[in-house]
This record gives structure tokens, C-alpha cells and sequence, in this order.
């Protein structure tokens, strides 16, 4: 009897919770399957077809599409410069992060003129940051151009957008400029939580500057280090703004990252099912990296 | 001796923050001196504020439209986020309510929808609106701003709701309180901070955003002000039309730097609390 009474009080709920309460998640579950989870499976689906978007008579190839784009090469081509991107995000905002909320941790004068200052750019949309920064890397007229103009230099010979090798870097560039203002406030949030007291006992002991930073803060803010690397090479595998707004991810392919050619194989060739069959790709590509990177940061916080 | 070191040290670091500081802003600055010349005036950008006039900044509004874009901006972006709000805190209250594998399930079903990016389900998502007949208006962005914010809204409001002892909720059940009244008076208003976080970060990028309306609003005068730019994209290479492009990229921020420095302090404690709670 007892027994059969705890059973049926589990099968219930708690009186206080009951499982009727599930119904709250009904309305934000039936969206998110509908308009995010089920398209990732629709994907796969389409990934098989010769599908154009427009006539819905369309015909099961089978893997034709996957070796098209391995054959092209240019599937390689964008994960190896996503890739690139991502890494150069992931050091970029949290070097520049952390450098600058350590900086601003100490007692200064002006701390909140100097945050406003490095995240103010990360008000600006993307697009509107493309336009400043096409004008920035503009050659002959543009910012930097100028510049070198002026201390005497050949500033039409500057083309950063335009050259195979420093497109990508330029991209990124501009990438940084926008996140890292954000990265430092979460990275001065984190070393606000810092015991003052600790430090004050490794300055008593003697530790130099360095080796407070190395030794204390930095294992003590190591959650926060996750986070933020985490959030920034999710938004890195996500590049997408500056190749579509300022380089069209030329020249040539050298700022093709794996979004912009989803998004150009879909809309200028108008090959949906290419562009799934990429996607598919993508898509494992990025939870492999995820997942890799999940486990490696749990290990290494525990180990700092 | 050591006083003096630190001193001097100080020096170079203020001398350092100056300095990487005025690196960072300077685009901004010169986007912002240009942006107050007249249109004719093509001096180099790099001569700054030795104009002051408002006729670029005329022509940029007409040019964009401003008020009708404003609007749908602010239209879509209030909507959005009062509905990820109630959407968010409804799926995130069972989720750390009850302990049991269905919750744990949702919670990381809705995580997983961090990872996945836009550009890469963007056709099915607009085949399906195909098929559901959802018509393309200025409304119609909305939907996906909502679904794509529900990953981190719940998270964090699950990670909030924690905190929120139990205690409270058992002595409201105890007075009669049901579940509807439980959530909405007594539980919801313990979530401010969390709130805070989601409205700040959430309507950042939804503000923000060009991605959807690009893809998902047709005609222009149903446009939101970062959709709106894309009419000056040929601008940004021709010198001559510079100021009023750099006119229209402040007009475009405005709205966002007001809001950031009327509310500075929730800004930046909603950003540094949603990715310490997260």
C-alpha cells in the first residue's frame, strides 16, 4: 500500500509542482521546433536533391552534391578560413579583453570614460560597421591610406580588402574592433570577484606583478575565461557580416567563410540543395569543434 | 622608492589606455566629424570637426526615411522582446522547477539552439514560412528573432530561477495561490535582474539585425533602420557622397548610443551577469 502511494505521488509530481506545469514550455518549444530545430533536419533532406527553391518537381541525386563541393574545393576552402577567422576572434577579443579589464580593475581616474570608449563600437549593427570600416581600409582615399600619406609613405599602394592574404586578417580585424568591448566587461566582472586579500598576501610573500596575474587572478577568473571563449568562437564559426558587407568573400575565395557560401551558393546560384548539402557539412563541423572545445576548457579548469 | 615605481607606472598605463582608446574610437570619430559637414565639403575626412552643419544629416534622414524606419525598428524590437520574455520565463519555470530527465532534456534542447547559425538554416526556415503561407511584412522577422533568443533567454532565466527559494512558493501554495498567480506575482518579479540581462542583450542584437528583415521583408518601406543601409552600399566607395553615408550611419546608432547612455549602469551589469549566470 505504502509503496503503491510514494509510486503514484512520483508518477504525479510534487503537490507544489506538478508536471502540469510543462504546459509553460509548450508555446517556446512548439517555436523553436518549428522554426529553428526542424530546419536543421529538413537540411539534410534537401541535402539529397537537386532542389533550386522555386520548382518544388525536384529529384533525389543521392551524394552528388557532396562530392561536387569537395571536388570544387570549396568546402575546404571555407572551413580552413573559418577556421582561421575563429582563432584570430578567440585570441584577438580576449587578449584585447582582458588586457584592457585588468587595466581598468586598478584604481583609476576616468575608468568609465575608458569603457565607454572600447565598448562603444559594440552598439553599432554590423552593417553599419561594415560601411566605417570599408571606408577605413579604403585604398588611396580611405583612413589608413591617408595616414600613411601623411607621414610620407605610398598610401595607394595599401589595399588590405583587395590582397589574398590580408583580406581575412582585415575582416577579423573589424570583428574584434565590434566584440571585444563586450569580452572586457564580462572579463571586468570576473576580476571584480577576485579577494583583494589574496593578492595583498602574494604581495607579502613577494610575487611580482606577473606572477599574481599567472597565479591568482587568472585561475580565479578561469570561469569567466571559458565563457568568453566559448561565446567567441561560436560567433566565430558564425562569420558572416564582414565577408558578405565589405569583401563579397573575395578576392577570389580568401574570405569565404562557411556562412557566406551557404548564403551564396543559396541565393546567387540558387542551389538549395548544394547549399544544404554544405550546410550539412557545416553544421558538423561546428558541433564537432564545439564539442572538442567543451571538453578540453572543463579539463583545463580544473587543472588551473 | 616603490611609491615612485607605481606612480610612474600608472603614468605609462594611463598613457597606454589613452592611446588604445583613441585607436579605437577613431573611425567613430571621424565617421562622426564628416557626418557634420556639408554634402559638397570633400576636404579629407581626416581634418576633424572644422565644420559644423546639419545639412548631411538632412538629407541622410530623408534619404533613409528615418521615422517610418525608426518606427518599424522600434515596432519589432519592443514586440519581440515582451514576447521572449513571458516565451522565456514560462519554459525556464518547469525546466528548474522540477527535477526529472524531461527537464534536463529541454534544458539542453533549447541550448543546442545556440550553436546553430542563421545563414545555415535560413532556406528551410523560409520554406517553411512558404508552406505555413506566412506573408513577408515588417512583422514577419519577429518570429525569428523570438525563436533565435529563446537558447539563451531560457538558459539564463533557468539559471536564475534557481536562486528563487522554493520556500516562498510553498507557503503561496499553502494560501491557495495557483500555479498562473504563483509564476506571475511572485516568482517573474524575483527574475528582475535576469530580465534586465535578456532585455539589454537581446534587444542589442535584434536592434541590430539585418539578416532577417533582409530576408524576410520585400518592400522598402516596411524596412528597419539597419535594413534601410543597404540602400547606401554603392555610397561607400564614392568620396563624394561620403558625409551623408557617415550622417546616416550615426542616425542609424543613434537610437542604441542613447539608450546606452541613459541606461549605462543596466547595460553594462546586464551584459557582465548574463554571461556570468550563463
Amino acid at each position: 500500500m505504502e509503496m503503491q502511494k510514494l509510486r503514484r505521488r512520483r508518477l504525479k509530481g510534487s503537490p507544489i509542482f506538478p508536471k502540469k506545469m510543462y504546459a509553460f514550455v509548450i508555446p517556446a518549444f512548439i517555436l523553436f521546433l518549428t522554426f529553428w530545430i526542424f530546419p536543421v533536419f529538413q537540411l539534410f533532406y534537401y541535402s539529397f536533391t537537386n532542389f533550386n527553391g522555386i520548382n518544388y518537381h525536384f529529384d533525389f541525386i543521392g551524394f552528388k552534391n557532396y562530392f561536387t563541393l569537395f571536388h570544387q574545393g570549396t568546402l575546404i576552402n571555407s572551413i580552413k578560413n573559418t577556421l582561421i577567422y575563429t582563432v584570430l576572434i578567440v585570441v584577438g577579443s580576449n587578449v584585447l579583453g582582458l588586457a584592457v579589464a585588468m587595466a581598468l580593475n586598478m584604481k583609476l581616474k576616468g575608468k568609465t570614460f575608458f569603457r565607454t570608449c572600447t565598448f562603444l563600437p559594440a552598439l553599432f549593427s554590423a552593417i553599419v560597421v561594415g560601411f566605417i570600416w570599408s571606408y577605413v581600409y579604403m585604398p588611396d582615399k580611405g583612413m589608413i591610406a591617408s595616414l600613411l600619406e601623411l607621414i610620407g609613405m605610398d598610401g595607394s599602394r595599401f589595399n588590405v580588402l583587395g590582397d589574398f592574404t590580408w583580406a581575412l586578417y582585415a575582416i577579423a580585424a573589424v570583428e574584434i574592433w565590434k566584440s571585444f568591448g563586450t569580452t572586457m566587461i564580462i572579463y571586468l566582472a570576473g576580476l571584480q570577484t577576485v579577494d583583494e586579500s589574496l593578492l595583498e598576501a602574494g604581495k607579502i610573500d613577494g610575487c611580482t606583478e606577473w606572477q599574481l596575474i599567472r597565479k591568482i587572478k587568472l585561475p580565479l577568473i578561469s570561469s569567466t575565461i571559458t565563457i568568453n571563449v566559448v561565446l567567441s568562437v561560436i560567433a566565430g564559426l558564425k562569420a558572416f557580416d564582414y565577408a558578405f558587407i565589405m569583401t563579397n568573400g573575395g578576392p577570389g575565395k580568401a574570405t569565404n567563410t562557411l556562412m557566406y557560401t551557404i548564403y551564396k551558393i543559396a541565393f546567387n546560384e540558387q542551389m538549395m540543395g548544394k547549399a544544404s548539402a554544405f550546410s550539412v557539412v557545416s553544421f558538423i563541423v561546428i558541433i564537432l569543434i564545439t564539442i572538442s572545445m567543451l571538453i578540453f576548457m572543463n579539463k583545463r579548469e580544473v587543472e588551473l | 622608492m616603490r611609491k615612485e615605481g607605481i606612480k610612474s607606472g600608472k603614468v605609462i598605463l594611463y598613457f597606454l589606455l589613452i592611446v588604445f582608446c583613441a585607436l579605437t574610437i577613431s573611425p567613430l570619430l571621424i565617421v562622426l566629424s564628416s557626418s557634420l559637414r556639408v554634402p559638397e565639403n570633400m576636404q579629407s575626412p581626416l581634418i576633424l570637426f572644422n565644420q559644423f552643419s546639419l545639412q548631411s544629416y538632412i538629407e541622410a534622414f530623408q534619404k533613409m526615411n528615418f521615422p517610418t524606419e525608426f518606427l518599424n525598428s522600434l515596432v519589432t524590437t519592443t514586440g519581440s522582446i515582451i514576447l521572449v520574455v513571458l516565451l522565456a520565463t514560462m519554459a525556464a519555470y518547469p525546466i528548474s522547477r522540477i527535477k526529472s530527465r524531461l527537464s534536463k532534456g529541454l534544458y539542453y534542447f533549447f541550448i543546442a539552439g545556440l550553436i546553430i547559425p542563421a545563414q545555415m538554416v535560413i532556406v528551410p526556415i523560409a520554406q517553411t514560412f512558404g508552406n505555413m503561407n506566412i506573408p513577408n511584412t515588417r512583422f514577419t522577422p519577429m518570429i525569428m528573432f523570438i525563436t533565435c533568443s529563446l537558447p539563451f533567454s531560457t538558459f539564463l532565466y533557468a539559471g536564475f530561477m534557481k536562486s528563487v527559494p522554493v520556500e516562498i512558493e510553498e507557503s503561496a501554495y499553502l494560501d491557495g495561490a495557483n500555479l498562473w498567480m504563483r509564476f506571475s506575482k511572485i516568482v517573474f518579479p524575483l527574475l528582475k535582474p535576469a530580465t534586465i540581462s535578456v532585455v539589454i542583450t537581446q534587444a542589442m542584437w535584434i536592434w541590430n539585425d539585418y539578416f532577417f528583415p533582409m530576408v524576410f521583408v520585400s518592400k522598402s518601406a516596411q524596412y528597419s533602420l539597419p535594413i534601410g543601409m543597404i540602400q547606401f552600399m554603392g555610397d561607400r566607395e564614392n568620396p563624394a557622397q561620403w558625409n551623408i553615408l557617415f550622417a546616416s550611419c550615426i542616425l542609424c546608432a543613434l537610437p542604441m548610443i542613447i539608450a546606452f547612455a541613459v541606461l549605462q549602469k543596466q547595460f553594462i551589469n546586464g551584459i557582465a551577469a548574463g554571461a556570468v549566470k550563463g
